[in-house]
């Protein structure tokens, strides 16, 4: 690619919508648009209640937009699909697999031979520091480790396009930066799309490119930021004043 | 903190349970012969049954007896013989049993449709009494050693079943949504989440199905009923009567259900060592 052509187009969202239907229908989006570029942190920041999870489990393949189209890689989602790694708000460590299995487990599915299993596990393990945790059961981890060990379990199948639901939506602020530091190391080893769903702002503004910023209930985007700030980010970003101004200005569009 | 190995098969937990066991035993029989002191010569000896007198009925018979009739029936081989040819029935019946209540309670339990037929099947036959159905069993499956594994089975079935049923639904749908965007057939889905999900009400079950099983062997021995068999010894036990006999056949029936639960709880243990368990 030379420099002034843009950059793929991995995931789309035309005008979707969303509506649970049920005794009392909830409209959980309204109509929602959104681009997501190659090799783009975006993060989609609101309210608790905004539909944001509405939105990524629409992009993982587990919803069908009740409006509206999405599509990936230019053709249309039609369910959970091996380019797409989601990664689930809820925990979703299988508790009775050891921290190896875990990691394994994608690539089990994919019928990867055990040989090539064991280096890449070994590998991703320790890239997030859980080499004596090998053979452990998640029993054993802290909320922290295991949903980390949830992300390398998806990164572990290398797909091109990550999807996270508040990974980190759960720990304490200290385990929170630290994991977001981890992550952070992660995605600048091996680039790859990622859709980060969140209602922290800093957290946002210190992982992401670009952040778009949705109205509560029914989901709207409500404003859409670029951030330059430059990468590594470290503890000094998240006290800049380049970081501290878009905070404002965040805070402002959430309203 | 490392991981630490533990051995399951005899863990910390399950020692106390067996000396927990034991105590309780052990302090339930003090008192037993306390109560047979106090009450001799105390206890009547004669004893009406609607139509004659039963003579030198020993209520309450003291340890000596029980000692006694314990040597008698141990040198005779009446005991060990019974409790192997039970035992046998029992195991036999509890495999059986086990194994098609799991099948088919992952079958319900998978099938979101038979759900609705199967369960308030369960539930009509889930208390139905051992000795009710004994007589059809017999019609059915005629008057042997065929008819008395079945109805072990069909006991242990039935609680094997609902366990079976309960744990494949249950599985949390957050396990299934993970490995389907990991990426997992169906089949792999069902041999590695959902499995294992179910496996600690399944485990939990069986062991109840075990208890049962010996619950039921008194019952079914009735059936061609001879020696040697626990259950036949107590039913002449019952005949005659003859109460020494009566506490020694119930004595072993209780140790050898603490022995197979103690045995039940270790295989339990290690299936479901994956757990968080709260202390």
């Amino acid at each position: 690619m030379t420099a002034g052509d843009p950059p793929r187009l991995r995931l789309q969202a035309v005008d979707v919508g969303y509506t649970y239907s049920g005794r009392t229908a909830t409209q959980a989006l309204e109509t929602i648009s959104l681009d997501v570029h190659d090799s783009e942190f975006l993060a989609v920041l609101g309210p608790v209640g905004c539909g944001k999870t509405t939105l990524l489990r629409i992009f993982a393949g587990f919803l069908r937009p009740t409006t509206g189209s999405v599509a990936c890689d230019g053709s249309v989602v039609e369910g959970p699909g091996r380019e797409r790694g989601y990664v689930l708000q809820e925990d979703a460590i299988f508790p009775w697999m050891t921290v190896r299995e875990n990691v394994e487990f994608g690539l089990l599915a994919r019928g990867v031979d055990a040989a090539a299993r064991g280096a890449t596990s070994r590998e991703m393990i320790r890239l997030i520091g859980l080499s004596r945790f090998e053979e452990a059961y998640p029993k054993e981890l802290s909320a922290g480790m295991s949903k980390m060990v949830e992300v390398v379990r998806v990164l572990a199948t290398d797909p091109a396009i990550l999807l996270l639901d508040e990974p980190f939506g759960a720990l304490d602020a200290q385990t929170r930066a630290r994991m977001q530091d981890e992550l952070a190391r992660l995605w600048e080893r091996r680039r790859k799309t990622v859709l980060f769903v969140t209602h922290d702002a800093e957290e946002a503004l210190y992982l992401a490119d670009r952040i778009v910023v949705l109205s509560p209930r029914p989901g709207r985007v409500k404003a859409d930021f670029r951030v330059d700030l430059p990468r590594p980010r470290s503890l000094e970003a998240r006290f800049s004043p380049a970081f501290s101004a878009l905070k404002r200005q965040i805070w402002e569009a959430l309203g | 903190m490392p991981p630490k190995k533990n051995n399951f098969f005899l863990g910390p937990g399950l020692r106390t349970r067996a000396a927990r066991a034991f105590l309780g035993v052990g302090a339930l029989a003090v008192l037993y012969g306390i109560a047979a002191e106090i009450g001799r010569g105390r206890l009547p000896d004669r004893i009406w049954l609607g139509t004659h007198y039963v003579e030198n009925v020993q209520l309450l018979p003291p340890y000596r007896s029980l000692l006694e009739e314990t040597a008698f029936l141990l040198e005779s081989g009446i005991l060990l013989d019974s409790v192997a040819v039970s035992a046998g029935r029992v195991l036999l019946g509890f495999l059986l049993g086990g194994a098609l209540g799991i099948l088919l309670g992952i079958a319900t339990g998978r099938a979101a449709r038979a759900e609705y037929l199967a369960d308030p099947w369960v539930t009509f036959f889930r208390f139905t009494p051992a000795l009710a159905l004994l007589p059809l069993f017999v019609l059915w499956f005629g008057y042997g050693e065929g008819s008395k594994v079945l109805l072990i089975a069909a006991s242990v079935a039935v609680v094997t079943l609902l366990g079976a049923h309960q744990g494949v639904r249950s599985v949390p749908r957050v396990y299934l949504e993970a490995a389907s965007a990991l990426g997992a057939s169906p089949g792999l889905a069902f041999r590695k989440i959902v499995l294992p999900a179910a496996s600690p009400q399944i485990f939990a079950s069986l062991r109840i199905g075990l208890g049962l099983a010996w619950v039921t062997i008194v019952v079914a021995e009735l059936i061609d009923a001879r020696m040697p068999s626990l259950g036949y010894l107590l039913t002449l036990a019952g005949a005659y009567p003859r109460v020494p006999t009566m506490v020694v056949g119930i004595a072993t029936i209780g140790a050898l259900v603490l022995a197979f639960d103690l045995l039940a709880l270790a295989v339990h243990a290690r299936a479901t060592r994956w757990m968080r368990r709260t202390a």
